[in-house]
C-alpha cells in the first residue's frame, strides 16, 4: 500500500564540495564531515565517540585520517570536507595512529570479555581485532575503579532502575553523557574526576532514570553500561532480529526484537534507526514495553462466565457461546442492540475486521475506537477533526524555526516528537513556545512558556490571533470578524480571561507571524478536553490568521499507535454519506441504524437500551473519564465479550473473555501520526492460546453465520479500496465562531486535576513490564512546593483526592515545575484509578485535596 | 589588605621609560582607583572610548605588534579582528586569569598590585570588539587576586569607568569576576569557556574558534591578564613607541617569572630579547645559581616548554630566538636547575602534574600521560627496564600533535627534550638502579 499522505518537502539546492579519498573523487554536500562522506562511499573509518545524532567531540581519536598538506593526523569525525581535499584512510601513518589509540584505550581496560555482556557486539572488541596489536606493552597494574564498601564481583554498580555501570570497562567516549544532554536534556549522568581517573557516574544523589535512559545502554560502545533487562540472559550471537514498530505511541518508532533462535522468546528491544521518524532514539516505554508480552499474568485460555464465575474454556466453547448470544441479541427485532469498541493500537487488519464485523455481521453502527475522551463528536465534520486530520511530518520539526506546542504535555504523550523539538532547539536554534495549563518538560529549551488557567485553551489561542491583528503582524482576516467570532474585543481581554500577560501573548503572536517555517503541535490536553470542538475552532482560526498552512504545519497529533488507521479504516461511528457509501459499495450493505459513539453506547447500556458489547483490547473501566459510569454501564449489559491480554477491571465484568495476541506476536501494519504505513514483523508466535484480534473476529463472524472474507486477499483488497477514501478535511477558508466555554469556577478549596501518562507508564498494560514498574513505581500526585507546604505534606506522605464521583489516596511528589492550583496524577495505575475522579460533564476536574494522616 | 611577597624589579621600572607594567607594583596605594588615576590610569580608556573608533583601537594594538602573553604568542590585534563584524549576537571578552602553569606567577602580581591596569586593559579590548559584558576568570585558589579584582571593580564602577553610559558616550560595559574551577585545564581557553558556562572544564574542538563561537556560542575573545594590562600603555603612547621596544618580531616588554635554583627568584619585567644568561646571572635578576653550583638546564617558558642545556642559554628571551634553540617562550616562566638535580625526578614531577591535570577528554593525553608517569616513576625508583626510554619516546610521539588541546603536547615536549638532551642520565638510572646525582631537586 502506498503511503498517500506523506508530503514531499521541496528539494533544496545544496552547495557541494569535491574531494578525493583513497584515490577516488567524490562530491558531497558542504558541511559533510570526512567520516560521513567516507561512510557514504562505503569506506569505513573506525570510531568510538562519533554518533550520527550527536555533535562531534573528537574525544576517542580513533577516526584519524591523513589529509594532504596537513602534517598532523586529523580526526575525520570533526573535519569537514573542503574542495580539493585529498584524504587517505589506510595509509601507514593512519594505521599506526589507530594502533596507538587501541593500545591507549586498552591500557586500563579489564579485558574481561568472557564475563562481559557486551561480548559479540562490542566496538572495542571488534576494532581491537581489526586494528590493534596482538600484545600489550603495558606492564603495570591496571587502574581499577571500585565503589568502596560495595562488594561486587565485576565492580558493577547500579546507577538506575535498569542500568548497571562498570567504570573499568568504560572507554570514556562520553556518548552517554552527550546523548543525555544534547538529545534528551537530562543531567542525571555525568563525568567526574580528571585524567585517566575520569569516570562516568550518576549525578550525586540521583538515579539515571530519565524517560530515555535505555538509549545510553544501547549507544555505549563497550560493556560499561548494561541493563538488567538483557544482561547475562543470552549472548547476542544466539539471537535473530525481527523488525517491529512501537505500539505505545503514535510515532511508529522503528524497533527490533532480539529473539532466541528457534525459541519463542524475546530478549530485548533496540532501535532500528529511521531518521524520518525516530533518529534511533527509543523511549524507555518503547524499549522495555515488550516485556508485557511475556508476562506470566497473560490470560492463558478463554473464559466463560458460568453461575457468575469466569471459568476456563476452550476456544470452540467460548466462540460458540459468544456467537450464539450475539446472534440472538442482534436478531431481536426493532432495536440496535450490539456495540463495540476497539483499541486504536491494533493493527490495520484487526481494526478493519472489527469494523466489518460490527457493521456487517452485527448490522450495527455502534463502533468506536476512542474510549478515553469525553463528549466526543460522532462524525468527522467538526473543527476538532479538521485540525486533527492535517498533514504532519515529524522530520519537518527539525527545520522549523518556530515551534509552538499547544495543549500537550509533550514528553508524556509524544516522547519522540519531544526529542525532535529539543533537537530543533539544540541543533537549529529554533524558538520553542509552550502554551499549556501546566508547566511541561521542554520548558528548559523554550523561548517562552505560557501557563494559562486550566480550561482556557481556546481563549489563549484567540488571544494570540487578536494580538497579531492588533499589532499588524498578521493580516489574514478581517479584524472585526475576528473580534466577533472570538467574542473578545481586545487581545488584552482574552489574555486576561485565560490568566496570561498580553506581552507573552504578543511574543508568541509575533514569532508565529515572523517565522519562516512553523510547526504547531496540539496534543492530548486538547483532545481530552470536553471543549475540544471550541479549541479546534480556535486552531482553525489560528491557521487562517497566520496562514500557517502556507509556511509550515499544524495538527492535533494522533495519540495511539494506529489512531490514524482507525480513522481511515472507518471506525468513527458516523462516517458521513461519502465514506459510508464507499463502504456500502464494497460490502454490498451498510447498516441503517443510528451511529453511536462511546459516550452514547455507554449511556445506552446504562439505560439498558444496549444489550451486548464487544471490547477488543480496551479497558473502559480504567480509561473512560468517569470510571463508575463506565463500570455501571458495562455491568448492565446482558452480554459482554472482552478480548484482552490480561485480566483487567473490565474483563472481570465480561461473560466471555478471549485471550488476545499482542503486537509482537503477529504481523501487522500501522499508520503513524504522519499517515506513514509501516509493517511490524512478529517477534514470536502467540503465547499460550492467544489469537490476533482479526482472527478472533473472523471466527466469530463465521460462527454468527456471516463470514467476513473469503480469504486474506479479499480482506486486503477491501482495505486497499477503503484507504483510498480521503478523510482529510481542508482548513476552513473563513473564521469559525469560537464559543468560549470557560471553566466552571473553582469550588472552594479545590485544585484542578490534570491526568496524563507517566513517562514510564503509558497505557493500562505497561504495569505488566517489570522494568517499567522499576522506573515509575506507584501512582503519585505531583504538586507544587507551595501547595505541599499548605497541606503540610512532603515526600513520603500521601494525599486524598476527592471528587463527587470518587476518591483516591496517592503518595505525594513535590515538583518545582507545577503550579499551585493544579495537581498532576498519572493514569492507568491499577491501585489508583484516577479516572474515578473525573466527570464527563465538567470541563475542569476540580478535586478536594487533603493530607492523609495515619 | 596584604599581598603575596615576591621580588620584582619595580624600582628599575620606575626609572625606565620603557618598562611600564611594573612601574607602580611596589606602591601599596596603586590598587586604589585614585592613586591609579594619579599615575595616569584610565586615561587610555577615556581616550579610546571618547576619541577612537573600535577599529582604530584594534588597529593600534595590531600595529604595536603585541602578542598574547598567555603562552601561544598569537598577535593580539589580529585575534580581535576575527570577531565577525556584523554578527547579531552579543560579543564577550574574557580575561584569562587562571594562571596555573608550574613556574608562572606573573598575572597574580598584576592582579594583586595593579588591578585597575587589568580592568582598563579589559575595557579597552571590550570596546575594540564591541563587547558590553566582560568577564575575568580568576584561578580559584588566588584568594588575594580575587579580593583585589573585586574591590577594584567596585571602585571602577563607582568612579564611572564601568557601568552605563560611560564618559557620556552611551557605551555600556559590565564586568563580572568569576572564580575558577580549580583545574589547570581551565586556563586553556575553550575549557575555560566551558567552565564559565557552568559545564565541566574540558577543552572543545576547534573550529569553531572562540572568536566565532565562544561563550554561549557567541563571538568571544580570550586574552591573558598581562596581554590586556599592556593595552592601556599602547593606547597612551602609541603603536610606534611599543613597536620600538623588544626585538623586531617580538615587540614590547614581558614579565618573566624566574624560579628554581637561582639566588633571587622573582618576577621581572624586561624587554623581549633580553639575554637569558644575563637574566640568570645578573645581580639585578637571578644573581646566579644557589651555592654557586653549575647549571644543569633551564626550562625557559613554563613547565610545558623544552629544556635548554647550559650551552644553549646565551639566547634572547623572545619568541623567535627560543624557537631556534628548540624551545619556546611560552608564558615566560624561567625554571633553573643546578647540576645536582636529577632530571628523571624533575620529569616525574612534571608528568605527574600533567597526568593529574589532563582533562580526560581525549584518549592519547588521558591514557598516555598516566602511562608515562608510570614508566618514569619506575625508572626514578630504580626499577627501569631496558627499552623504557624507547617506549617513553614512542608514547610521546603518539601523543604529540594528536590531542584536542595543547595540553597533550605540553606534557610530552619537556620529556622528549629531556630524553634527547640528557639521555645518558636516563640510561644510568635504568642500568644502575639509582640516580646519577646524589642530591635531589630541592629549592634551598
Ligand atoms: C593547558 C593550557 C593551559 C593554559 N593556561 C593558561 C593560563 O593559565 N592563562 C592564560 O592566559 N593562558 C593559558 N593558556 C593559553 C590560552 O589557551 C589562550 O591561548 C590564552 O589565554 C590567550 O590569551 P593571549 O592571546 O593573550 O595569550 C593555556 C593553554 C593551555 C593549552
Ligand atoms: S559509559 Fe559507555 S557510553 Fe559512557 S563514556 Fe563510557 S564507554 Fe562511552
Ligand atoms: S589534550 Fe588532554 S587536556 Fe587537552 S582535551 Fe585532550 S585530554 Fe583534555
Ligand atoms: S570518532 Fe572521531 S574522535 Fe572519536
Amino acid at each position: 500500500m502506498a503511503d498517500s499522505t506523506k508530503i514531499e518537502t521541496p528539494a533544496r539546492t545544496v552547495e557541494t564540495v569535491t574531494f578525493t579519498i583513497n584515490g577516488r573523487t567524490a562530491t558531497v554536500a558542504k558541511g559533510t564531515t570526512v567520516l560521513q562522506a567516507a561512510h557514504g562511499l562505503g569506506i569505513t573509518i573506525p570510531s568510538f565517540c562519533w554518533h550520527p545524532k550527536l555533535k562531534p567531540v573528537g574525544a576517542c581519536r580513533m577516526c584519524y585520517v591523513e589529509i594532504e598538506k596537513m602534517p598532523k593526523l586529523q580526526v575525520s569525525c570533526a573535519t569537514e570536507v573542503t574542495n580539493g581535499m585529498v584524504v587517505f584512510t589506510e595509509s601507514d601513518k593512519v594505521k599506526q595512529g589507530r594502533r596507538a589509540i587501541i593500545e591507549f584505550t586498552l591500557l586500563n581496560h579489564p579485558l574481561d570479555c568472557p564475563t562481559c555482556d557486551k561480548g559479540g557486539e562490542c566496538d572495542l572488541q571488534n576494532l581491537t581485532f581489526a586494528h590493534g596489536y596482538d600484545d600489550s606493552r603495558f606492564a603495570f597494574q591496571k587502574l581499577r575503579k571500585i565503589e568502596a564498601g560495595v562488594p561486587s564481583t565485576f565492580d558493577d554498580i547500579k546507577i538506575g532502575p535498569e542500568i548497571v555501570l562498570n567504570r573499568n570497562r568504560c572507554i570514556l567516549c562520553y556518548k552517554c553523557v552527550r546523548a543525555n544532554k544534547e538529545a534528551f536534556g537530562e543531567y542525571d549522568l555525568g563525568a567526574f574526576e580528571r585524567g585517566n581517573h575520569t569516570e562516568i557516574n550518576a549525578a550525586p544523589g540521583q538515579q539515571v532514570d530519565n524517560p530515555f535512559s535505555g538509549n545510553l545502554v544501547e549507544i555505549c560502545p563497550v560493556g560499561a553500561l548494561t541493563n538488567t533487562d538483557w544482561r547475562y540472559k543470552i549472548r547476542v550471537w544466539l539471537t535473530d532480529q525481527k523488525a517491529s514498530i512501537c505500539p505505545f505511541t503514535s510515532s511508529g518508532t522503528n524497533i527490533q526484537f532480539y529473539v532466541e533462535r528457534h525459541k519463542n522468546r524475546i530478549f530485548r528491544t533496540t532501535g532500528r534507526r529511521n531518521d524520518a521518524i525516530d533518529d534511533g532514539w527509543l523511549s524507555d516505554v518503547t524499549r522495555y514495553g515488550y516485556q508485557i508480552i511475556q508476562s506470566p499474568d497473560r490470560l492463558k485460555t478463554p473464559l466463560i462466565k458460568k453461575n457468575g464465575k469466569q471459568v476456563p474454556a476452550t476456544w470452540d466453547e467460548a466462540l460458540a457461546v459468544a456467537a450464539a448470544r450475539l446472534t440472538e441479541i442482534r436478531d431481536k427485532k426493532g432495536c440496535v442492540c450490539v456495540g463495540g469498541l476497539a483499541s486504536p493500537s491494533l493493527d490495520n487488519a484487526s481494526l478493519y475486521t472489527f469494523n466489518k464485523f460490527m457493521r456487517v455481521a452485527m448490522e450495527s453502527n455502534n463502533v468506536d475506537y476512542r474510549t478515553e475522551y469525553r463528549r466526543l463528536p460522532s462524525s468527522l465534520d467538526n473543527p476538532y477533526d479538521i485540525a486533527a486530520s492535517q498533514a504532519f511530518t515529524i522530520a519537518d520539526i527539525d527545520e522549523s524555526d518556530v515551534i509552538v506546542v499547544i495543549g500537550s504535555d509533550l514528553v508524556r504523550e509524544h516522547p519522540n516528537e519531544y526529542l525532535r523539538v529539543r533537537k530543533a532547539e539544540q541543533f537549529n536554534r529554533s524558538k520553542v513556545f509552550l502554551l499549556n495549563p501546566l508547566s511541561t518538560k521542554p520548558s528548559d529549551v523554550a523561548a517562552l512558556e505560557l501557563v494559562h488557567k486550566p480550561g482556557a485553551e481556546e481563549i489563549a489561542i484567540s488571544a494570540i490571533c487578536l494580538a497579531a491583528m492588533e499589532s499588524g503582524w498578521a493580516s489574514g482576516v478581517n479584524a472585526d470578524d475576528l473580534k466577533s467570532k472570538t467574542g473578545f474585543k481586545k487581545a488584552a481581554d482574552a489574555a486576561g480571561a485565560c490568566g496570561l500577560d498580553l506581552i507573552e501573548i504578543q511574543a508568541v503572536a509575533r514569532a508565529i507571524a515572523e517565522g519562516k517555517k512553523i510547526t504547531i503541535i496540539a496534543g492530548e490536553l486538547v483532545t481530552r478536553s470536553r471543549e475540544r470542538e471550541a479549541i479546534g475552532a480556535a486552531l482553525c482560526n489560528l491557521n487562517r490568521v497566520f496562514g500557517v498552512d502556507g509556511k509550515g504545519q499544524m495538527a492535533i497529533l494522533a495519540r495511539h499507535a494506529n489512531s490514524v488507521g482507525a480513522a481511515r479504516l472507518g471506525l468513527t461511528p458516523d462516517l458521513g454519506a461519502g465514506f459510508a457509501g464507499a463502504l456500502k459499495s464494497i460490502w454490498g450493505q451498510y447498516p441503517e441504524t443510528p451511529p453511536q459513539n462511546t459516550d452514547a453506547m455507554l449511556a445506552a447500556a446504562r439505560k439498558e437500551e444496549l444489550d451486548a458489547m464487544i471490547l477488543v483490547g480496551v479497558n473502559p473501566v480504567m480509561i473512560y473519564p468517569d470510571r463508575e459510569f463506565a463500570r455501571e454501564a458495562l455491568d448492565k449489559l446482558d452480554f459482554l465479550i472482552a478480548c484482552d491480554l490480561f485480566e483487567t477491571e473490565t474483563t472481570q465484568l465480561a461473560d466471555v473473555v478471549l485471550p488476545l495476541a499482542g503486537w509482537a506476536e503477529y504481523r501487522g501494519e500501522y499508520f503513524n501520526l504522519e499517515g506513514r504505513l509501516q509493517s511490524a514483523e512478529p517477534g514470536i508466535a502467540p503465547l499460550n492460546e492467544a489469537r490476533p484480534a482479526h482472527q478472533i473476529l473472523e471466527s466469530l463472524a463465521e460462527q454468527c453465520g456471516s463470514p467476513l472474507f473469503a480469504g486474506m486477499d479479499q480482506r486486503n483488497a477491501e482495505m486497499e479500496k477503503i484507504l483510498k477514501v480521503d478523510i482529510r478535511r481542508p482548513w476552513p477558508t473563513g473564521l469559525i465562531e469560537v464559543k468560549p466555554q470557560p471553566q466552571e469556577t473553582a469550588p472552594e478549596r479545590t485544585v484542578a486535576l490534570i491526568m496524563g501518562d507517566d513517562p514510564h507508564h503509558s497505557g493500562y498494560l505497561t504495569e505488566k513490564a517489570p522494568s517499567l514498574v522499576g522506573f515509575c513505581g506507584e501512582a503519585y500526585a505531583e504538586l507544587s512546593p507551595e501547595l505541599a507546604a499548605k497541606l503540610k505534606v512532603g515526600a513520603g506522605d500521601s494525599v486524598r483526592l476527592e471528587a463527587a464521583t470518587g476518591k483516591i489516596i496517592v503518595p505525594v511528589r513535590v515538583s518545582e515545575h507545577i503550579d499551585n492550583d493544579v495537581v498532576f496524577v498519572p493514569r492507568n495505575f491499577m491501585a489508583a484509578p484516577v479516572n474515578s475522579l473525573v466527570s464527563r460533564k465538567q470541563r475542569v476536574d476540580w478535586v478536594k485535596i487533603s493530607k492523609v494522616s495515619d | 589588605m596584604f599581598y603575596s611577597p615576591v621580588i620584582t624589579n619595580a624600582s628599575e621600572a620606575a626609572k625606565s621609560d620603557k618598562l611600564h607594567l611594573f612601574r607602580y607594583v611596589e606602591d601599596p596605594d596603586q590598587v586604589k582607583v585614585a592613586t591609579y588615576e594619579q599615575h595616569g590610569g584610565y586615561k587610555a580608556w577615556r581616550k579610546a572610548l571618547t576619541g577612537m573608533s573600535p577599529e582604530q583601537v584594534a588597529e593600534t594594538v595590531k600595529n604595536a605588534g603585541l602578542r598574547g602573553r598567555g603562552g601561544a604568542g598569537f598577535p593580539t590585534g589580529l585575534k580581535w579582528g576575527f570577531v565577525p563584524k556584523n554578527s547579531p549576537k552579543p560579543r564577550y571578552l574574557v580575561c584569562n586569569a587562571d594562571e596555573s602553569e608550574p613556574g608562572t606567577c606573573k598575572d597574580r602580581v598584576l592582579m594583586e598590585r595593579d588591578p585597575h591596569a587589568v580592568i582598563e586593559g579589559m575595557a579597552i579590548a571590550a570596546y575594540a570588539i564591541g563587547c558590553h559584558v566582560m568577564f575575568i576568570y580568576i584561578r580559584g585558589e588566588f584568594n588575594h587576586s580575587i579580593d583585589r579584582m573585586e574591590a577594584a571593580m567596585r571602585e571602577a564602577y563607582a568612579a564611572g569607568h564601568l557601568g552605563k553610559n560611560l564618559y557620556g558616550t552611551g557605551y555600556d560595559l559590565e564586568m563580572i569576576v568569576h572564580t575558577g574551577g580549580g583545574a589547570y585545564i581551565c586556563g586553556e581557553e575553550t575549557a575555560l569557556l566551558n567552565s564559565l558556562e557552568g559545564e565541566r572544564g574540558m577543552s572543545r574542538m576547534r573550529p569553531p574558534f572562540p572568536a566565532i563561537e565562544g561563550l554561549y556560542a557567541c563571538p568571544t575573545i580570550v586574552n591573558n591578564v598581562e596581554t590586556l594590562a599592556t593595552v592601556p600603555h599602547i593606547i597612551n603612547h602609541g603603536a610606534e613607541w611599543y613597536r620600538k621596544l623588544g626585538t623586531e618580531k617580538s615587540a614590547g616588554t614581558k614579565i618573566f617569572s624566574l624560579s628554581g635554583h637561582v639566588k633571587r627568584p622573582g618576577n621581572y619585567e624586561v624587554e623581549l630579547g633580553f639575554n637569558l644568561k644575563k637574566f640568570i646571572y645578573d645581580p639585578a635578576f637571578g644573581n646566579g645559581i644557589i651555592g654557586d653550583k653549575k647549571l644543569k638546564g633551564v626550562i625557559p617558558g613554563g613547565a610545558s616548554t623544552p629544556f635548554l642545556t647550559p650551552d644553549m642559554i646565551d639566547v634572547g628571551l623572545d619568541y623567535e630566538s627560543l624557537t631556534v634553540k628548540g624551545s619556546m617562550l611560552g608564558s615566560g616562566a624561567v625554571i633553573v636547575f643546578h647540576e645536582q638535580t636529577c632530571i628523571v625526578w624533575v620529569l616525574l614531577k612534571l608528568i605527574h602534574f600533567f597526568h593529574h591535570e589532563s582533562c580526560g577528554k581525549c584518549t592519547p593525553c588521558r591514557e598516555g600521560t598516566a602511562w608515562l608517569e608510570q614508566i618514569i616513576h619506575r625508572i626514578e625508583a630504580g626499577e627501569g627496564h631496558p627499552g623504557d626510554i624507547e617506549a617513553m619516546d614512542e608514547v610521546c610521539s603518539n601523543i604529540l600533535g594528536r590531542t584536542i588541546c595543547p595540553l597533550g603536547d605540553a606534557a610530552v615536549m619537556p620529556i622528549q627534550s629531556a630524553i634527547r638532551l640528557y639521555r645518558d642520565e636516563w640510561q644510568y638510572h635504568i642500568d644502575n638502579h639509582r640516580c646519577l646525582v646524589d642530591t635531589r631537586f630541592e629549592f634551598k
